[in-house]
This record gives structure tokens, C-alpha cells and sequence, in this order.
């Protein structure tokens, strides 16, 4: 969609707000990207007995939500023309601290609220560097990677964070916490995948059907011709990096609640690349002004998936690596082939 | 532009070259270690009752080790008067605990305590401290393709030695086993598994599955063992090779009503690894006393120093199950509880 560069704003907009040439085009770049799916979980069907298994598939689910919701954010980011590399970091401090509130005595809604601060907190430093301070979003987030990550190792001081009674948390409020990201919604489905469910359908009506989103896509594809009509460009990415940043808190949140102990040199280590991975395999330009929230899901089931069968076919720790790694480029590149003719 | 191009093509050429030639220079792998004089200026500082400077290398001041290690070391200072302080690379990065040492060295540092992110890395670097009258000693993770004078830590083959045979002992000497780690090429997990496979191939009746990567994320090391458990349905043991995946096959052990079904052997006292030992959901763990590799690390540089022959010390295998666990649990390490109070003191002050 390089090409939204150049085409006048009018063209643009109304391109945009033509209901059936919006749906004809994510149909077709899901499309690619769904099809993909569907014959890797069926040549895992055949070749695994326990794939299709209720519990191996809600336990992909499960192994994806935190990727995933991060993934959701990581999709504005993207789209606005930006990108955040801080959000295994961010993911890391604020699931952190809200696991020390809660060892502290804290309630659970005020340790979350707090984790969720300070991961949007991070996202709004990130956004103001990256806009008003003119700097790019590469280099900034680059440093929000280390800085994040120290200040994690600064206030644990190392320590490993475990969320248990015996280090003063209220054992009713272990009990809730605990419940949001080891239990499981009528007994059958684990509470990280309804917390990334539930992130997605929010992320997909609020990229697709508001104004803020409408401002994403505009921003994204061209920010010129956003300013003109009106679009504040800085804004609208501020917020953008807000978003990211409040959903790598949550993740985090959710990540210490379904393994009790954290620890500030490993939690969250690398999944910034998992992370844009997802994305990118989903659909989304690195270039900006284009991604939806279901390709991204999509995506980042691929990856669950990958990730999964490989491991059910007993391959090689090794060779896994690298499988995964040769998928993204395929992936990308057949959605980048065959949309050039 | 091509201009450009040429230029930064002479740039690589010459840094291949370069790198070619450091390459080859490296010294040999030679474990000799009676070569070694104590530079005149560190003799003297002695002899004089100066002081000294110690610096005590660790591979990953990130992990949760590293905070024991330091209490050691910090001990030792004040028991033997030197200044001395934990350093090495955030995250274990092999080319930043060079650059690292390597400064210490030109900065004339008088003895060095090394654990190695790799062997192979760090052996020149080490030669080289030695070759200029520096005293280097080894801990926790041993380089013995260095000419270090001594070690101080677990004999790491012979505790993977000690997990295997306490498996197999635990299975009665029957069953399946997958064997976890979270960085299946690293020198320490290298040694452990070496070790564990050993053990385990003289129970005739027990086979080995797979060894399972888990990489060193939290979520990324439980879904590695999920998955790899629900490939294995057969799988009755496992054997973690270090502190974080002990904790998360027990944890999947627990969730998924396996207790009993599937034992499990792991290593480290880590607080919620000595809870599932209470519970009874890990079988065994086996402690390695941090605390006393960075005490002793010192201590053998304060022998080296003063011309006393260093001896290594083995601090041993500590096996940990349910008959001993009540007095290692203690209460919350002062360090994070007092960060928890120092949150909420802030968060206090911030909604006033």
C-alpha cells in the first residue's frame, strides 16, 4: 500500500470508507495467511494423534494469549509506521511490580491497576520520545528495552519474585489473582486465552470501526497527507504507544499469575521479536498503513502452532529454531510475492 | 556510492584478517598450571599490607544466583580485607565478559574469580590475565581449557552424575525420561546432561526420550515441557537440569494431577521449587551452595596471593527432598520484600 503515499487524500479516504472494497481486501490478505493455517493443522492431524486432542488445542491457545495480546498492540504500533522493541521489558517491570504489591499485602484490582500504569506509563515515555521528541521509534524503544529491563533488576534486585503467602500476600488475594491466570472459564477455557479473545475483539472493533482507528490507518499510510486533513499525527501515535505498553503490562500481569515466580533477568526476555513476528506473519506492513487484528490472531497462531507441531513430532530442539525462523520469511514472502502482480 | 561500498569492503576485509590472525594466536590448550609467577606489583602490595583489588566475574549477574553469589563474596571481603565486588555481563554474553576482563586486566586488578559463559571464549582472556602475573581462579562454572589455578563449585558432571542415579533409584529402575534444560548448549548444561546420561544408562530398563530446550523465558520453559509432555504420554520422570525448569515441571506436574505418576529430580533451592518439594510433587533437588562458591572464590585468591598452594573446593552435591526441605524453607529474601514495601511506599506518596 506504498502507493497510498501518492494517491490524493480524497482517493484515500474514500478508499478507505468503501465498505466493500475494505472487506474485499482484508478478506484477501487474510486469506493467505488462513489457508496457510488450516493445512499446517491438517497435516498435523494426520501426522500427530494428540494434535487435534481438546486439550493439546486449548493448550496452543493458552501458549499464545500473552504473545497474542501483545500482538494486538503491536499492530497499531506498526500500523501508525512505528514500532516498539521495549515490550518484553515492559512486560517484565510491570508484571513485576504488580507481583510485589500483591506480596506486599495490595489488593488484587490496585496491584493490576498499578502494573497496567506503569506499562502504559512506559508506552507514553516511548510515544513522547518517539513524536515530540523527534527521535525514532527504533531507537527509542531500543532504549526502553534496556532501561525497563534494569530498573527491573534495580527494585527486585535481582530476587526472584514469587507470589505466595509465605512472602505476605493475602491469601484471598492469591486466590483471585491466581485465578485470572491459571483458571479456567466454566471449567473449560483457560482465562489467558479469554483475556487475549476478549483483547483481540476490543482491538479489532477499535482499529476497524472508530475514528481513532480510522486515524491509525490514516497516519500509517501517509502522515502528510493525515496532517493536512486535520489528523493530529504525534497524537494519535502517543496513544498508539500507550496502548502497547498498557497490553505488554497486562501480559506480564497475567504471566506472573500463571507462573508464580518471576524473575527480572528472564521474564519476558526476547518476546519483543516473538512478538513483531506474529504480526508481521499476519499481515502487517513494517513499513506501516496496513494490518488488521485478525491476521494478526492469525499469525500468531501460525506461530502457536509451528511451535507446537514441532515438538509433537519430536524434532530437534535445534532444527526447531530454525524451522520457526525459515516459516516467518516464507510467510511473509508469499503474502509479498504474490501481491506484487 | 561504490565508492562507499569499496571502502567498507576493505574495512571487512581487514577485520577478517584481523580476527584470523588473533584466531590463530590464541595459545594452545595446555592445562598447565605450575607456570604461573605473581606479578612483582601485587607481591609487593602484599608484602606491604596494601589493600588488594579483587574482581569476581560471574557469567549472568541477571539470574536469580547472582544475588547468593554476591552475599558470598561480600562475606569474604570483610573476612579477608580486600576489596572485591561482583561484576560480569546482564544476560550470559560471552564477548561482554571478555571486553570486560579484559579492561579489568590493563587496569591492573590483582586476582580474578571467573565463571564462564563459555569455555572456549574465555580461556584466552584468562591466559592472558595469568600470563601478566594475575592470579585467576575459576568458580561455578569451571574452564579447564584455561590454565586456572584452581576451582571452586560443584563438580557439574559428576551432580548431572547424582540427578541420574537419584532417578533411577526413584523409578525403581524403570520407566521413561525426558530430561529438561534451559540452554541445552551451554558448557554448565553440557556437563549435567553428560553426567545424567551416564547415570541413567545403567538402569537397563530406563529410556530416555528426548532432551527438551526449554530456553530461559518463564512462559516459553512451561509451554516447552507441556508440549513435550503431551508428545511423551508415556513419560514417568523427569530430570530438570537446573534452578527454572525444576519449578515448571513441577508446577505442570501439579496442574495436570500427575503427582506420583510422574516423578521429577531437579536441581536448586529456589523458593517455589522447596514448596513443590514440600508438597511432595519434585522428588528431589539437588542445592548447590552458591553462598559458598562466591565466599570461596576469594578465598582462593587470597591464598594465591600470598603463595599458598590453591587448593579447589567442592561444594558439593546437596540433595534436598521431603525429610530435609522444612529447614531450608525460609522466609522471603529480604532484598524483594523490602522492594515490595518500597512500591508501595512510593505508589503511597504518588495517590496522596
Amino acid at each position: 500500500m506504498t502507493t497510498q503515499a501518492t494517491t490524493p487524500l480524497t482517493e484515500n479516504v474514500t478508499a478507505l470508507l468503501r465498505p466493500n472494497r475494505v472487506r474485499r481486501l482484508f478478506a484477501a490478505r487474510e486469506a493467505g495467511v488462513l489457508v496457510a493455517l488450516l493445512l499446517m493443522c491438517l497435516y498435523l492431524s494426520f501426522a500427530s494423534p494428540v494434535f487435534l486432542s481438546v486439550n493439546n488445542l486449548l493448550n496452543i491457545g493458552r501458549q499464545v494469549s500473552l504473545i497474542g495480546i501483545m500482538a494486538v498492540g503491536m499492530t497499531f504500533i506498526l500500523i501508525t509506521g512505528e514500532v516498539d522493541l521495549s515490550v518484553g521489558s515492559t512486560y517484565a517491570l510491570a508484571g513485576l511490580i504488580s507481583g510485589m504489591s500483591i506480596i506486599g499485602g495490595w489488593d488484587l484490582i490496585p496491584a493490576i491497576v498499578l502494573g497496567l500504569v506503569i506499562g502504559g506509563a512506559v508506552g507514553f515515555l516511548n510515544g513522547l520520545l518517539s513524536t515530540y521528541g523527534r527521535l525514532p521509534s527504533f531507537i527509542t524503544t531500543l532504549g526502553m528495552l534496556s532501561v525497563a529491563r534494569g530498573v527491573a533488576l534495580l527494585i527486585t534486585n535481582g530476587q526472584p519474585v514469587t507470589v505466595d503467602a509465605r512472602f505476605g500476600a493475602r491469601p484471598a488475594v492469591l486466590e483471585q489473582f491466581f485465578f485470572i491466570g491459571q483458571g479456567r472459564l466454566f471449567d473449560v477455557i483457560p482465562m489467558q486465552l479469554v483475556f487475549f479473545i476478549a483483547v483481540a475483539v476490543l482491538g479489532w472493533f477499535l482499529l476497524s470501526f472508530t475514528v481513532f482507528g480510522f486515524r491509525v490507518y490514516a497516519v500509517g499510510g501517509s502522515a502528510k497527507a493525515a496532517r493536512v486533513s486535520g489528523i493530529n499525527v504525534r497524537n494519535t501515535k502517543v496513544i498508539a504507544f500507550i496502548l502497547v505498553g498498557v497490553l505488554a503490562g497486562l501480559s506480564g500481569i497475567l504471566s506472573l499469575a500463571f507462573l508464580p515466580s518471576g524473575q527480572a533477568g528472564r521474564t519476558g526476555l526476547g518476546l519483543e521479536l516473538d512478538v513483531i513476528a506474529a504480526t508481521i506473519v499476519g499481515g502487517t506492513a513494517l513499513s506501516g498503513g496496513e494490518g488488521t487484528i485478525p491476521g494478526t490472531v492469525l499469525g500468531v497462531l501460525i506461530i502457536g502452532v509451528l511451535r507446537n507441531g514441532l515438538v509433537l513430532l519430536n524434532i530437534s530442539p535445534f532444527w526447531q529454531t530454525a524451522i520457526i525462523g525459515a516459516v516467518i520469511i516464507l510467510a511473509v514472502g508469499i503474502d509479498k510475492w504474490t501481491r506484487s502482480r | 556510492m561504490s565508492f562507499k561500498f569499496r571502502k567498507i569492503a576493505v574495512l571487512f576485509t581487514v577485520a577478517v584478517l584481523v580476527l584470523m590472525s588473533a584466531a590463530t594466536a590464541q595459545p594452545s590448550k595446555a592445562q598447565d598450571n605450575s607456570g604461573f609467577k605473581l606479578a612483582d606489583r601485587i607481591a609487593q602490595k602484599v608484602k606491604s599490607g596494601q589493600k588488594l583489588t579483587f574482581r569476581v566475574s560471574y557469567h549472568d549477574v541477571s539470574n536469580e544466583f547472582a544475588p547468593e553469589i554476591k552475599a558470598g563474596v561480600e562475606q569474604a571481603a570483610k573476612a579477608f580485607n580486600v576489596d572485591v565486588t561482583l561484576v560480569g555481563p546482564v544476560g550470559a554474553k560471552a564477548e561482554d565478559q571478555v571486553a570486560e576482563l579484559e579492561i579489568l586486566i590493563a587496569n591492573n586488578v590483582d586476582g580474578l574469580a571467573v565463571s564462564s559463559v563459555s569455555t572456549d571464549a574465555l580461556a584466552p582472556v584468562l591466559n592472558k590475565a595469568l600470563a601478566a602475573g594475575i592470579p585467576v581462579v575459576t568458580f561455578n562454572t569451571d574452564n579447564p581449557s584455561s590454565k586456572r589455578l584452581g576451582f571452586v563449585g560443584q563438580d557439574l558432571i559428576e551432580s548431572g552424575r547424582a540427578a541420574g542415579k537419584l532417578m533411577g533409584d526413584t523409578l525403581g529402575g524403570k520407566g521413561s525420561v525426558i530430561i529438561t534444560t534451559l540452554d541445552a548448549s551451554a558448557q554448565w548444561s553440557l556437563d549435567r546432561e553428560k553426567g545424567a546420561r551416564e547415570a541413567l544408562a545403567k538402569f537397563p530398563d530406563i529410556k530416555i526420550v528426548t532432551t527438551v530446550n526449554t530456553g530461559t523465558e518463564p512462559q516459553a520453559i512451561y509451554a516447552a515441557i507441556e508440549n513435550a509432555m503431551l508428545a511423551n504420554p508415556t513419560v514417568t520422570g523427569i530430570v530438570s537440569l537446573e534452578c527454572c525448569s525444576t519449578p515448571a515441571a513441577g508446577e505442570f506436574v501439579k496442574r495436570n494431577n500427575l503427582t506420583g505418576k510422574v516423578k521429577i529430580v531437579g536441581f536448586d533451592l529456589l523458593p517455589t521449587t522447596l514448596q513443590l518439594v514440600k508438597d511432595g510433587v519434585i522428588e528431589k533437588t539437588i542445592g548447590q551452595g552458591p553462598q559458598k562458591q562466591g565466599y570461596g572464590a576469594v578465598q582462593l585468591l587470597v591464598d594465591a596471593v600470598n603463595g599458598r598452594a590453591v587448593k579447589g573446593i567442592d561444594t558439593g552435591a546437596e540433595v534436598v527432598d521431603k525429610s530435609n526441605v522444612d529447614a531450608k524453607l525460609q522466609p522471603a529474601t529480604p532484598a524483594a520484600t523490602m522492594s515490595a514495601t518500597m512500591v508501595a511506599t512510593m505508589a503511597a506518596t504518588a495517590s496522596k
